[in-house]
This record gives C-alpha cells, sequence and structure tokens, in this order.
C-alpha cells in the first residue's frame, strides 16, 4: 500500500473515530473533528465557487456581453457589501433581486413540477380500469388512494367558522378527512423514518467496517 | 428611496421571469428569463462567497478576543485556508484535492449519517416516553412492520409481513400519503412566492 494511501486512511480513521465519539457525549474530540469539516468543507465551496463560476474566462463574458451585464456586475459588487455591517445596506437590491426571481422560479416549480404532474397522478391511478373485467379490487385501491391524498391534504386545511357561542369549529367532515389525514401522514413519515434508518444503519456499518479493515492493515504493517 | 428600489427591483424581475415560464413561446421574455436566471444563480454563488467571508471574519474575531474555544476556530481557519491553497493551485480535479475529499470530507459526513443510527433511536424511545397517543403508536407500528419486512431475519419468515403488507403500505398509504404531503408544500409554496412578487413579504430586508 503506498504510504500516501495510507496516509489518508489514517486520517480518515482517526477523524471516523472522533465524530463516533460522540455516541458517549458532546466531547473536545468530536468538536474537533466538526470544526475541521466545516472549514474543509468552506474551503472546497469557495474553491468551485471561484473556479466554476467566477473564473475570469467565464465571469468576463458575461459582464462584458451584450445584455446589461455592468447591472450584473453593479449588483455582485453591492452583495459583497453585505460582508462589511456599516454598509450592508448597499447589498440589499441584490438580494432583493435573487428573491423575486427564486419566488418567480419556485412559483413555476411548485406549478408545473408539483401540482400538475401529483394530480394527473391521482387521476392517472384509475386510468385504463374496467370492472367487468374483475379489476375491481384495483378500482378499490386507486379510491383509496384519492382518499388518503385527499383527507391528508385536508388536514392542512386550518380555516374554521365561529359559531353562535363565539367558539371556533370545523366543518365535521372536514374534522373527520382531517382526523384521518393525520393518521396518514403519521404512516408516511414512519415510511420515510425507516428510509432514513436504514440509510443510516448501512453507513454506520459502512464506518465500523473501514474502522475493521483499518486496524487490520495497522496489524498486518506493525 | 431604498424602501421603494428593492421591492420594485424584487416584484418586476420575478413577474419578469414568471411570464417568461408560462410564455416561452416569447422570445423576448423567454430570453430575459434565461439572463435573470443565471444572474441569480451568480448572485447565489457570490452570497456563498460573502457567508464564508462571514465565518472566517467572525473565526478570527474569536481567536483574537481569545474567547473560550478559539481553539476550534484555529482548527476551522487552518482547515479551510489549507484546502483552499490545495484547491487554488492544484484544482478541483486534481489527485490531491480527491485526497483531502476522501480523506476529510467523506469520512465525517458518513460518520455523521452513521451517528444517526442511534439518534433516530432515541428519538423513537422518547416519542413512546412523551407523546403516548394514537399518532405515536401509528407512527412507531408502521417504522416496525416496514423494518421488518425488509430485514432478512435468521431462521424465521413472518407471514405477509414482507410480502403484502409493507408493498402495500408503501405503495398506497405511504405513496398517497406523501402526495397530499407534497400538494399541501406546493400550495404553501405557490402562496408564499405570490406573497413576495405582490410585496407584502419582503424577506430581503426592504420596509
Amino acid at each position: 500500500m503506498a504510504s500516501s494511501e495510507f496516509f489518508i486512511e489514517a486520517i480518515a480513521f482517526l477523524l471516523t473515530l472522533a465524530v463516533l465519539f460522540y455516541l458517549v457525549g458532546d466531547n473536545f474530540l468530536f468538536r474537533a473533528a466538526i470544526y475541521i469539516f466545516i472549514g474543509a468543507s468552506a474551503g472546497y465551496v469557495t474553491v468551485l465557487l471561484l473556479q466554476e463560476v467566477f473564473a475570469p474566462q467565464k465571469i468576463i463574458p458575461i459582464i462584458s456581453g451584450s445584455g446589461g451585464g455592468i447591472a450584473l456586475a453593479i449588483l455582485v459588487l453591492l452583495l459583497f457589501a453585505k460582508a462589511f455591517p456599516p454598509l450592508s445596506k448597499l447589498g440589499t437590491p441584490s438580494l432583493a433581486f435573487m428573491v423575486g426571481v427564486g419566488a418567480a422560479i419556485a412559483i413555476g416549480g411548485a406549478v408545473t413540477g408539483t401540482l400538475f404532474p401529483q394530480t394527473s397522478a391521482a387521476i392517472n391511478a384509475f386510468e385504463g380500469i374496467s370492472l367487468f373485467e374483475g379489476e375491481g379490487g384495483r378500482l378499490l385501491e386507486a379510491i383509496l388512494m384519492l382518499l388518503v391524498t385527499i383527507s391528508t391534504l385536508v388536514y392542512f386545511q386550518f380555516s374554521a367558522r365561529r359559531g353562535d357561542d363565539g367558539k371556533y369549529r370545523r366543518n365535521p367532515i372536514t374534522r373527520v378527512l382531517a382526523f384521518f389525514g393525520k393518521i396518514f401522514i403519521a404512516i408516511t413519515f414512519g415510511v420515510l423514518f425507516a428510509g432514513v434508518f436504514s440509510a443510516a444503519l448501512t453507513a454506520f456499518i459502512e464506518r465500523v467496517d473501514s474502522i475493521i479493515n483499518f486496524i487490520i492493515k495497522l496489524r498486518e504493517l506493525f | 428611496m431604498t424602501r421603494f428600489i428593492s421591492p420594485l427591483i424584487a416584484i418586476v424581475a420575478g413577474l419578469l421571469v414568471l411570464l417568461g415560464y408560462f410564455l416561452p413561446n416569447n422570445d423576448l421574455l423567454g430570453g430575459l428569463r434565461a439572463k435573470f436566471i443565471e444572474w441569480a444563480v451568480i448572485l447565489a454563488a457570490a452570497a456563498l462567497l460573502v457567508g464564508i467571508l462571514n465565518l472566517l471574519t467572525v473565526h478570527i474575531k474569536k481567536i483574537s478576543a481569545k474567547e473560550k474555544g478559539s481553539f476550534y476556530s484555529l482548527l476551522l481557519i487552518i482547515s479551510l485556508l489549507f484546502t483552499l491553497f490545495v484547491g487554488l493551485f492544484a484544482g478541483t480535479d486534481s489527485s490531491a484535492m480527491q485526497d483531502l475529499f476522501n480523506a476529510v470530507i467523506l469520512p465525517v459526513e458518513s460518520s455523521l449519517l452513521a451517528i444517526m443510527v442511534v439518534t433516530l433511536i432515541y428519538a423513537g424511545i422518547r416519542l413512546l416516553r412523551y407523546r403516548n397517543d394514537l399518532m405515536a403508536f401509528v407512527f412507531l407500528i408502521t417504522v416496525l412492520v416496514i423494518m421488518l419486512g425488509a430485514a432478512p431475519l435468521p431462521f424465521v419468515e413472518l407471514p405477509l409481513v414482507g410480502s403484502v403488507i409493507r408493498p402495500f403500505i408503501i405503495s398506497v398509504f405511504s405513496t398517497s400519503g406523501a402526495r397530499g404531503i407534497l400538494l399541501g408544500v406546493a400550495l404553501g409554496t405557490l402562496l408564499t412566492g405570490l406573497r413576495v412578487l405582490v410585496g407584502t413579504d419582503r424577506p430581503y430586508g426592504g420596509k
């Protein structure tokens, strides 16, 4: 094994142990590993930004090209003013531009990426079902899926009417649907939890395996 | 003056991008949309750089004031500058940068995910202790059924769990429940976005 490869594995081994020490409580080793990780990640992101976005060969054609490149340069410069507290207000127009464009992208994404496709998917579950060909089971499944989706969605509705006694009351149908919606949300989160747990367990096994492998290599070496 | 400029910029830029989204055949709006999104990406990158600059400033101040935990700040600055140095001189695709990634970023990320096993088990136990209701019961039973249905158990095979119940929960309840949640989130996003575009919400700081 090359010495550089061994050195990398040794650092990875030490950092893995330091992070896993968190299992006995918050301690010096865990904190040191996390700060090193944050520093390395921030450095990595900075390098990526400088080479992929702000490299002269990439940014100069955009700024010098037609179509208001100077305006972009001004917005970027104003944004950098945010790093200096006395000048930070100057960066607000740049932030406003980002927020405005971001909001428009979010709206477009929500409509074309979620609302239309998910509604179509709920409808498509009924497509091609024929009761005369013994597909009653599929129809029941499609109805159940639609009810689950509707009741989950109804759970998010929190509007209510004020009764004669001044108390707020939800529509009884909405209340029943929202109750079942809450149960279906619990089931959905249960499935998601199990998925995340499986992923974490796989990572845990992989890390323990890497520790054992490194110890075996160390024993072979000495 | 700036009170009006920032909301005006946000509303005009947002509306032009939105119009470009829904009128893709209009060349002018389509071009503006593409240009504005490109600008927003560059500005987001600049915002990240500002954030990293701020991180450096905060930790340098901590070290110079000899505050509690300044040793950790020193570690952060050293690792940041070292990575920056290696990345700028050797390049992101270089073997040195790959080695740095494999030695520090990958094992720590993976280990953080690994310790989540214990955190999740602890969260499950706490849920049973502090929220002893129907929702907690349904949630934990679902987790148990999904895990038991997926796990290859030695010597025993639970009837129906892996072959019928688990697939049914995932394909009917979980898929439709997730669809309902997604639709709810999309409606919320739509509303929040519209509030920004009409100037009711101004998260950029305009009054």
